[in-house]
């Protein structure tokens, strides 16, 4: 099977995923306590309120039967027709709402990924590459404590920390550092194009990445390491080694290119941690993003919204699957295109 | 062969004595038995009381019988029953306490001993610890008998299995501090400085006594009042780790912002996190094994749906869906059940099992190619106990391992869910509330408020994790890290 296929088919088997996982957001939605209506307008005690309510009702639908409510509800998401917010900002379009928090999580997410990468990987290299020596083992004791740290936990004890660090870091200014920044609140990117307005908004996002990245830097460690300590065992290192390659070149060539396979995954699957875990992390830091508007959405019970966001997630989390799969056969062509699947 | 019992799979000899029945093993030789019998029931008995004390106060027997006709005498069974529900326990707040006061001159008054209510408290702590120690140790002890003296197989793989685990220190570490946590959960009312209820649920309908200097004599207040003055609120309003508050009162982590005890908090706290993750694994554990069974035994289209379903449940991003579920289920009759934990169980068993199916189905799928599944096929062996007889076994290894790595995710998750006001509600106690309720502590003197449970939190998930590993290197020594790659994404919500 060629790679186009197997991503044609890889996407066809998508579909029914999202349909699926769309009707069961639709489930949760219309078959639990949470009345849409009284939401919005409030609980209907008087006359006009009450008049009010059943107007409510019929403009979003749900005087009609459940079938039709349904088939209403996937048409509209399957055609990108996301509809707008009741509750939270009455009358905002998903799309405009979207726009307005995406790049904060994005911006976010970004540096968690790659902060995550930059010190995981080579970390856990350094581990595999000298085993058993004192340095491997505090990188991975760290790496194993890092990654079951709470990350609203970690959030909070690093906001105090970053917040107050002439008192913990031996008088280091971290919010008059280079540039002035606050540690907490929603980004600003009107002047992030200029080195003061980017340094501003990289210091503004550390400590969250950090948090937001660190489950996944701790899975990089050790997988780096095992990976590292597999290949360096594998017989085509010993080969390579008969054959008088410079231990230098061994590294380089052939131990981390096959050692970074492995890694492919934990990287990918971050994505989903990242979509998950942000309500946390930007609730404590006051980032405003994606996750957060989710949040307020569901407590707000701005039912509406919450379904066209889980859309919009499904979406997101079902093509860096498929990414995450594609990756896969490129970096690996062992990986069977045929038995892939699924 | 008896099917049930596979110990004897690893016997060469096929004799008919191996058919006895363990009971006639013992009667055989019963000393061995009869001694370690002696000694499980002496450690029963110091306990009965509490025993006996949930089975007739914990139970509504009233509801529960209530259909019936009064059975005649049932008076006299009620005042037995709680006769025996109040035999003096070992382990006991009343045999130890620890709450008292100090009157200048005369030293503690109603602590253990006169000891200070610090040292009685530690007292009876490892008094609890060192009565779960001996139990355990008993119950290793039955399987050491049980080898030397009834099983007739000189050598099992599950032999090696345990040899495995006892060389291995990262599992062995973990399972210590699992099994402390256990016993924190279970032993909570013991193991905490004050009663739940006079502390934390109801502190205004209940009384303590301290001395009052000022007017020389011992007076009476209401818990809530001394807890409103004993608050940590960071600045001089603080009450920190291992400190008396100002009524002799002894605070192991300090006391919260509302002046509740943050240690009987924490124990209770346990209780709850423990619940809510053993419920939920119980659920997610038998809808993996089920469709991974079923997946494996029909496989093709029967398989194919699972994945999509699985992959659909997936699709979602967890914890948006753990607080969306948490927030459409928390007004209805079952939201209110144990102050929402047993909703939060459900929610994380309904959305938690595709990580574990996962994990399981290759193990299925490969004992399903097996000879003997054909064999038991052509042999007309009912699906369902081919599936129960021949697969199970083989895949429960894996379910143990991936269910020891998915409760600290769970604990974690919980913890979030509470963080954020969608968990467990006041007043059951709840880490992430102690955490929530911290917060803007942290860098004053009541650090401890949100540090302390964090750090509870981290050491639990370490040693699941550890325990996880440990048991995987036990039952599958060749696996060494191969499933790293699944684990890292099976794992946490993400919280």
């Amino acid at each position: 099977m060629s790679r186009l296929g197997y991503l044609l088919r890889r996407i066809l088997l998508a579909i029914p995923v999202v349909i699926f996982g769309t009707s069961l957001t639709f489930l949760i939605i219309r078959l639990g306590p949470i009345d849409p209506a009284a939401a919005i307008v409030g609980s209907p005690d008087t006359p006009s309120a009450q008049a009010q309510y059943e107007e409510t009702r019929e403009q979003l639908g749900l005087t009609q039967p459940l079938w039709e409510q349904y088939i209403e509800f996937m048409t509209d998401l399957l055609l990108f027709n996301l509809g707008q917010s009741w509750v939270l900002s009455p009358g905002a379009g998903t799309y405009d709402l979207i726009l307005t928090y995406a790049p904060r999580t994005l911006w976010l997410g970004f540096w968690s990924i790659l902060i995550a990468v930059c010190l995981g990987i080579p970390l856990g290299f350094y581990a595999g590459l000298n085993p058993n020596t004192r340095a491997d083992y505090l990188v991975s004791f760290g790496g194993i404590v890092w990654r079951a740290m709470p990350n609203f936990w970690l959030a909070i004890i690093l906001l105090a920390l970053f917040a107050q660090s002439q008192q913990y870091f031996f008088g280091f200014n971290w919010s008059g550092f280079l540039v002035e920044s606050e540690v907490t609140g929603a980004y600003d990117f009107s002047d992030i194009t200029t080195w003061d307005g980017f340094v501003r908004e990289f210091k503004r996002v550390f400590p969250a990445a950090l948090v937001l990245g660190s489950a996944s830097m701790g899975n990089e460690v050790r997988i780096g390491r095992t990976a590292v300590l597999e290949t360096i065992n594998s017989n085509y290192v010993e080969t390579a080694k008969a054959k008088g390659v410079s231990a230098k070149k061994i590294v380089w060539k052939h131990v981390f290119r096959n050692a970074l396979i492995p890694l492919v995954p934990v990287i990918t699957s971050e994505a989903f941690l990242l979509i998950g875990g942000a309500v946390l992390v930007e609730v404590v830091f006051g980032i405003n993003g994606l996750g957060y508007l989710f949040f307020q959405a569901v407590i707000n019970g701005d039912l509406p919204l919450v379904a066209s966001l889980m859309y919009v997630f499904i979406l997101v989390l079902v093509g860096v699957n498929i990414l995450q799969d594609v990756l896969y056969t490129i970096i690996d062509p062992r990986v069977g295109l045929e038995e892939g699947g699924a | 062969m008896s099917t049930d019992n596979t110990d004897d799979a690893g016997a060469v000899l096929v004799e008919d004595f191996e058919d006895r029945p363990i009971r006639e093993r013992i009667a055989e030789n019963p000393r061995p038995a009869a001694i370690w019998a002696l000694g499980f029931a002496a450690l029963v008995a110091v306990q009965f009381g509490a025993i006996a004390g949930v089975l007739v106060n914990s139970i509504p027997w009233g509801t529960l019988l209530g259909p019936f006709p009064p059975i005649p005498g049932s008076g006299s069974v009620n005042a037995a029953g709680q006769w025996v529900a109040d035999l003096p326990t070992l382990l006991s707040r009343e045999l130890v306490p620890n709450e008292g006061y100090y009157v200048p001159g005369e030293g503690w008054q109603e602590t253990f001993l006169g000891l200070s209510p610090a040292l009685a408290w530690a007292f009876r702590v490892v008094l609890v610890y060192a009565y779960a120690a001996a139990f355990v140790a008993w119950i290793w002890y039955a399987y050491v008998l049980f080898r030397r003296h009834y099983r007739y197989a000189d050598w099992t793989p599950r032999d090696d299995v345990v040899a495995r685990l006892r060389t291995h220190r990262w599992g062995q570490f973990g399972l210590v501090i699992v099994l402390a946590f256990v016993v924190m959960a279970l032993f909570a009312p013991v193991l905490a400085t004050a009663p739940l209820e006079q502390n934390i649920v109801d502190p205004y309908s209940n009384t303590i006594e301290y001395y009052d200097n000022g007017a020389g004599e011992v007076v009476e207040t209401t818990a809530g009042d001394a807890n409103r003055e004993s608050a940590s609120r960071g600045g001089d309003s603080n009450v920190g780790p291992m400190s008396y508050d100002n009524y002799d009162r002894f605070h192991p982590l300090g006391t919260m912002p509302s002046g509740q005890d943050l240690f009987t908090f924490m124990v209770f706290g346990a209780r709850v996190s423990l619940l809510i993750g053993l419920l939920s694994l119980a659920i997610s554990s038998v809808a993996a094994a089920a469709l991974a069974l079923f997946g494996a035994y029909y496989k093709g289209k029967l398989d194919l749906s699972f994945v999509l379903i699985s992959d659909s449940v997936q699709a979602m991003p967890r914890l948006l869906l753990l607080v969306l579920l948490s927030v459409v289920l928390a007004n209805t009759w079952i939201g209110g059940l144990y102050s929402g934990a047993v909703v939060l169980a459900l929610i994380f068993g309904a959305t938690g099992w595709p990580a574990l199916w996962r994990a399981v189905r290759g193990p299925a799928l490969q004992v399903a190619d097996r000879e003997w599944i054909d064999a038991a096929r052509s042999y007309g062996q009912a699906s369902t106990t081919t599936m129960r007889r021949h697969m199970l076994p083989y895949i429960l290894g894996y379910l143990l391992i991936y269910a020891s790595m998915t409760l600290g995710g769970i604990i974690v998750g919980v913890a979030g869910l509470s963080f954020l006001g969608l968990g467990v509600d006041s007043p059951t106690p709840e880490w992430g509330r102690a955490i929530n309720a911290g917060q803007d502590y942290v860098t004053t003197s009541s650090w401890h408020i949100s540090l302390m449970p964090g750090i509870f939190i981290v050491l639990v998930v370490t040693a699941f994790n550890a325990l996880g590993d440990g048991i995987r290197d036990a039952i599958d020594p060749q696996s060494d890290g191969g499933g790293d790659a699944d684990e890292a994404a099976a794992g946490g919500t993400g919280a």
